[in-house]
């Protein structure tokens, strides 16, 4: 609103434009509050349809019956430890070849989707976009469903589940990078009579190379988490065993899983970071 | 390194035991499974009262949990970010944990926590979609909060104001109209984890989908799926023109009016159309 101020006395004629300015401000600050109050009727809805509509509140217990349920869970079950290195190997591997498996899936998308490069404009260029919204907006539960009903139970799904959702991220950047590349260096390959190949690894690759790189290792960092859950519908690794000690109600076992989907985590975090830093 | 990346890699394979005759065929029996069992799919049925208010419900519960998930997010980033954070010995390591810790978890496994404890319904649905919202919004706020221009925050501290003052006047103006645009977008990404929240009894659209895939109805499953891709289109659509146009307002020559027209322009149709839908379905429930 300060702007419109600024704007308005330097360029409105004499005292109509400060008139005006600060009639501007006063249905601005109007339209402002409107909008927050809007906004709060809707929160004010919203609560009264979700929560206070469908909670059974006698059932929670009030305070008390939430603190002996956190308590539960409280009471860490160590005879768990043991069987928690398998899963983790397995969620960590599966992270990894999901996100392998995603670049490779991302290439065609991105060079569909980048609109420079697209074979044609019309026709490619929107399948190459639809394909990468498709795949960011299945959440990857969905898609791991799917693919467990196709291919059965196991690591399998989970990796393909992993990638399928992968890949509209990472085929977003790619292209995105593609479209801001120089033109310079592609234009230098072509005069000395570089064909299609070699202008696509000597001149486009070394530019996008940092950019993809660092957005496949921010993407291999949160599929160390979606990997986690991919076992809860029978896609292996650590999620299994959440669901086995979640069905067996044994809450300090189910809280071991989580720390060790924590240690994983940490991991990740640490190489992304530190990969991130020596790839840009 | 790229030849020990490459042996850990083929060493998974075996490890997972993945059969890798199955990979090839996978697609195509994904594809020859889609065509016959899921398609047609059954539309009649998720056009009927019951789903429509799964679907509200959805709705809702993706706006309540990004906007106190974003309310929440606002203080923690403010403490996490460690330009101005108000004790960086302190509340940088608070903020920054508990950023880390709700994004750390996947909101499906902060579901079935809050079911354990809270029951099924959408109070677990809404707390874990929160708490995901503050892990995903909180970061992306307080690397916002550490690129911002040092001059007025230098500037506000030499007047002698207190932390609290700095952030208000020297730090959030700079940050306001990214800040809208990032909450917009936590709004969107909220919603598609919202989609399956009820898979995991935390209310929505997600139970029906459960339901219907336990008792083996592909197709309804069919629809049902088609659904989520279409609102979920609809919402980033949505989402990126409101964000849009709050950028475009930022660097035009008009800006809060034209912001406020413009959320008052898609909101008032939206939330209209929203109370009819309820209206007649409630007498249902």
């Amino acid at each position: 609103m300060s702007a419109v101020a600024a704007v308005g006395t330097e360029s409105g004629p004499g005292a109509a434009g400060a008139d005006r300015v600060i009639q501007g401000k006063r249905t601005g600050r109007l339209k402002g509050l409107a909008v927050i109050g809007f906004m709060l009727a809707v929160v004010a809805w919203s609560i009264d349809g979700t929560i206070i509509a469908d909670t059974d509140w006698s059932r929670i217990g009030g305070p008390k019956g939430v603190f002996s349920s956190l308590g539960r869970f409280l009471q860490l079950d160590l005879g768990v430890l043991p069987h928690l290195i398998v899963p983790m190997i397995e969620t960590f591997m599966i992270a990894c070849l999901g996100t392998l498996l995603g670049c490779l899936f991302s290439l065609p998308v991105a060079w569909l989707g980048a609109a420079n490069v697209t074979p044609s404009r019309l026709v490619a260029y929107p399948i190459g976009r639809f394909l990468m919204v498709l795949s960011r907006s299945v959440h990857e539960i969905v898609w791991a469903l799917l693919f467990v009903s196709a291919v059965g139970l196991g690591a399998l799904p989970g990796i393909l589940a992993v990638a399928m959702r992968s890949v509209g991220f990472i085929s977003k950047i790619t292209a995105e990078a593609i479209e801001n590349i120089d033109k310079k260096p592609v234009e230098a390959i072509r005069a000395v009579g570089g064909n299609e190949f070699q202008v696509m690894y000597y001149g486009i690759v070394p530019q996008i190379l940092p950019v993809v790189l660092g957005v496949v290792i921010f993407e291999w960092d949160i599929n160390i988490r979606r990997s986690a859950v991919m076992g809860l519908v029978g896609a292996g690794g650590l999620g299994l065993l959440f669901f086995r000690q979640m069905n067996m109600f044994n809450y300090g076992g189910v809280t071991m899983v989580v720390l060790a989907i924590l240690v994983l985590i940490l991991i990740g975090e640490t190489v992304s970071h530190f990969a991130r830093k020596a790839v840009t | 390194m790229v030849f020990g990346i490459i042996l850990f890699l083929a060493y998974s394979i075996a490890f997972l035991n993945i059969d890798l005759g199955r990979l090839p065929g996978a697609f195509g029996r994904l594809a020859s499974f889609i065509a016959n069992r899921y398609y047609p799919p059954d539309l009649d049925y998720v056009m009927e009262g019951g789903y429509l208010l799964s679907v509200l419900d959805t709705l809702r519960m993706s706006f309540l949990g990004g906007v106190f998930g974003v309310m929440i997010a606002i203080p923690l980033a403010w403490f996490g970010a460690f330009n101005v954070t108000p004790s960086r010995i302190l509340l940088y390591p608070f903020g920054r944990f508990s950023i880390m810790s709700c994004r750390a978890i996947h909101e499906t496994i902060w579901t079935i926590l809050f079911v354990s404890i809270l029951g099924f319904g959408m109070l677990a649905g809404v707390l874990a979609l929160t708490v995901f919202c503050i892990g995903f919004a909180g970061k992306l706020f307080a690397d916002e909060i550490e690129a911002i221009d040092k001059g007025p925050v230098e500037a506000i501290r030499a007047t002698g104001a207190n932390a609290l003052q700095v952030f208000v006047f020297a730090v959030f103006p700079q940050v306001r109209v990214a800040f809208t645009g990032i909450a917009i977008y936590t709004w969107d990404v909220a919603f598609r984890a919202a989609t399956v929240v009820g898979f995991f009894g935390g209310g929505g659209m997600g139970w029906y989908l459960k339901r219907n895939i336990q008792q083996l109805e592909t197709e309804r499953v069919g629809a049902i799926i088609l659904s989520i891709i279409v609102l979920v289109l609809i919402a980033e659509g949505l989402s990126g023109q409101v964000r849009k146009r709050v950028a475009r307002a930022k660097y035009g020559a008009v800006d809060q009016s034209a912001k406020a027209r413009l959320i008052r322009r898609f909101c008032l149709p939206l939330f209209s159309i929203l109370v009819t839908m309820t209206l007649p379905i409630s007498p249902v429930r």
